[in-house]
């Protein structure tokens, strides 16, 4: 009898030990847009580091072109494959999903990112709230204004949901955290057309109608580059202020000669460590419940968007001074 | 080929009239034993030919359009415009006729595929026109007429993609038949395959063609209306680029003007690559559906290996064209040499 149990107790640690082993062969691969975008080369090098990390089986594949076509093929030939989970960023939601359904079938996990409309996905990881992530630009712009002074807000359309969003959050927090500020009533919202020229020409055209203009929260990634050229050609610098997305090798000169304080963006490094990281907690079977503890930098509490199951934001905003400008690469 | 005058069995008159075909024979199988040897539990299962075999029609079914066209002496750089926009159509189409529930009824697809060839055929005969009654020159025309189509389908979709399709259609074209083996994206690909074969060999369309794409000038004189042939082509061209947009329509359950725009170059490599001479008036089909197979095969393949960055998979390509062509080279040059030496011996 204390044979057999030892037997079989040995039967179930050769068992575990091989489910052990098997975990750590998961085969995940990561498919951005394309391989050569250097917002995609900044995101390999965290899932390379991350692959290093933890052990995982965990690359990296991109199309040569950021193209529809080829990305669904490259996914199609990763089911083929067999891999085990697969993290996307799709070129185009629409032309991936029936791959995606393909991948689904075959029992490989899918995690998306940048893919908040999929339905054949277990997940999509979101950086953000657009709210919140207005909060945090306008955390850093009234940082510095000081918190007091005139503002106003600048999009690229004011029909672009995203940053609307992102303007509407920034003025909550406004209210919420800044009673000495004001938003200009008078023209609450610009609009920059997704253009650098005409982000500085408006700011400039703003800043002589309005003496006691203090501060520009921007949204799209030329707004605050173009305003700041604006500050600098008036001699404003120090008396007005902007902040808001921007690349950070494309506006080293802005924030080293200290027109602009702060720029503000995600990092897509992290949100490559994160898919992976909620790949492999989704292949252990684990239940992801709120808030979702994925134990990357700013994706630590992630949450449920409103009214969705599967699209799950976090706070996984940046923001890049002059100290760390150079950290990116790109 | 006039250098048979010495008869050497029938294996080597075979090798000989087919020397480009047994190339890209031989280079294919060098890739798959090199795939056998390094990642044959990977690349060496039904699924993965099966995935294979429903990738390539889509850009296989344009490159045996741009094959008619070149061996006109002519190109279509048109094919992925014709595409979208024939896709777009239907994608509207069904749409239109999708039943309350989300269903289609019998008559859609066959309609929808009549639609799209239609498409097809109209446009084809547009670049046609241009080519013989406008006489622009093709590669000119054909780039035009796809900045047209493309904007044409810019226009309709406001550049979005046609979506929430009746998924009738995609699940149709996106199954198996014979036992849940044969994609039918395949089965397409061959009808088409074999109906441009039988064009090319069987009738005297492909006997004008050719003498058409080897010499103009000798064509008209021999009483062959060139104008009519060369619309008859490029519309070929176009219902062939049409069907290869009805299976991106299935493979991507959508459509929109700017899927596929990396099949514009890719067509013209594999039919170079198959053995087409942008020249005109020479080339096989089996030469360009060997191409079409290799480039899927060294893609697929060189996705099976993690470390090597997709970049590689144009070089890799590139290279490969270069090298069947340098052996062309060899080989014909040769060949020639044989040939001129023979009448110069006896020379007094």
């Amino acid at each position: 009898m204390r044979k057999l149990l030892a037997l079989l107790l040995a039967a179930a640690l050769t068992l575990s030990l091989g489910a052990a082993l098997a975990q750590e062969n998961w085969e995940i691969v990561v498919v951005p847009k394309d391989a050569s975008n250097p917002w995609f080369v900044r995101m390999k090098v965290g899932v390379d580091e991350y692959a290093k990390e933890t052990g995982l089986n965990l690359y990296q594949k991109g199309t040569p072109e950021i193209d529809a076509t080829l990305q669904a093929q490259l996914v199609q030939d990763l089911i083929a494959q067999g891999v085990d989970a697969i993290c996307v960023v799709p070129v185009n939601p629409e032309s991936l999903e029936p791959v995606l359904k393909q991948a689904m079938d075959a029992g490989i996990v899918v995690i998306a990112h940048e893919g908040a409309s999929l339905t054949n996905v277990n997940y999509d990881i979101e950086a953000f709230s657009n709210s919140g992530y207005g909060a945090f630009i306008m955390d850093n712009l009234a940082e510095a204004m000081g918190g007091e002074g005139l503002y106003t807000t600048m999009v690229a359309h004011v029909t672009n949901a995203s940053h609307n969003e992102w303007a509407d959050g920034g003025v909550a927090r406004q209210k919420e955290a800044y009673p000495n500020m004001t938003l200009l009533e008078a023209e609450p919202r610009v609009e920059s057309e997704d253009n650098g020229d005409v982000a500085y020409n408006k700011a400039k055209e703003l800043f002589k109608k309005y003496p006691d203009l203090k501060g520009i929260m921007g949204t799209s990634s030329y707004d605050a580059p173009g305003i700041a050229r604006a500050i600098e050609e008036l001699g404003l610098q120090g008396k007005v202020f902007t902040s808001g997305t921007g690349m950070p090798a494309a506006n080293k000169a802005i924030l080293d000669s200290g027109i602009v304080k702060s720029l503000t963006l995600w990092d897509p490094a992290l949100a490559g460590k994160a898919m992976a990281a909620l790949a492999v907690k989704v292949l252990k079977g684990e239940e992801i419940t709120a808030p979702v503890d994925l134990g990357v930098e700013g994706y630590t509490a992630l949450t449920f968007k409103a009214g969705s199951d599967k699209v799950l934001e976090g706070q996984g905003w940046v923001v890049i001074t002059k100290d760390n400008v150079d950290s990116f690469g790109f | 080929m006039s250098g048979m005058a010495r008869p050497k069995g029938t294996l080597s008159t075979l090798y000989a009239g087919n020397r480009h075909v047994f190339r890209l024979v031989a280079v294919i199988l060098a890739w798959m034993v090199f795939m056998a040897l390094t990642r044959f539990e990977k690349f060496y299962t039904l699924i993965n030919f099966q995935t294979m075999a429903s990738q390539f029609p889509e850009f296989g079914l344009m490159a045996l359009g741009v094959m008619l066209c070149m061996v006109t002496g002519g190109i279509d750089l048109s094919t992925v415009g014709i595409a979208n926009l024939a896709a777009i159509l239907t994608a509207f189409f069904l749409k239109a006729v999708a039943l309350p529930d989300g269903g289609l009824p019998a008559y859609a697809i066959p309609a929808a595929f009549a639609l799209a060839m239609a498409v097809g055929a109209v446009l084809g005969v547009f670049n046609g026109l241009l080519v013989s009654k406008v006489r622009i020159p093709p590669i000119l025309a054909t780039l035009g007429a796809s900045e047209l189509f493309t904007g044409v389908a810019i226009v309709l979709t406001n550049g979005n993609a046609v979506s929430k399709l009746p998924i009738g259609y995609a699940t149709a074209i996106n199954s198996k038949v014979l036992g849940n083996l044969i994609p039918v994206q395949l089965i397409v690909f061959t009808a088409v395959a074999l109906v441009i074969w039988f064009l090319l060999n069987r009738t005297t369309y492909g006997v004008k063609i050719y003498l058409l794409g080897t010499n103009a000038t000798a064509a008209r004189f021999s009483g062959l209306s060139n104008d009519r042939l060369l619309v008859k082509t490029y519309m070929l061209s176009g219902i062939c680029a049409a069907l290869g947009g009805m299976i991106m329509l299935a493979n991507y359950n959508s459509a929109r003007a700017n899927y596929g725009s990396v099949y514009v170059l890719q067509c013209i490599l594999i039919v170079v690559l198959g053995g087409v001479s942008p020249a005109g008036g020479k080339g096989r089909i089996s030469g360009v559906v060997l191409a079409i197979f290799l480039l899927r095969l060294l893609e697929t393949g060189i996705n099976r290996f993690p470390q090597i960055s997709s970049y590689y998979i144009s070089l890799i390509w590139g290279g490969v064209l270069l090298l069947v062509m340098v052996l062309d080279y060899f080989s014909d040059y040769s060949a020639g040499r044989r040939l001129k030496r023979r009448p110069a011996t006896p020379a007094p």
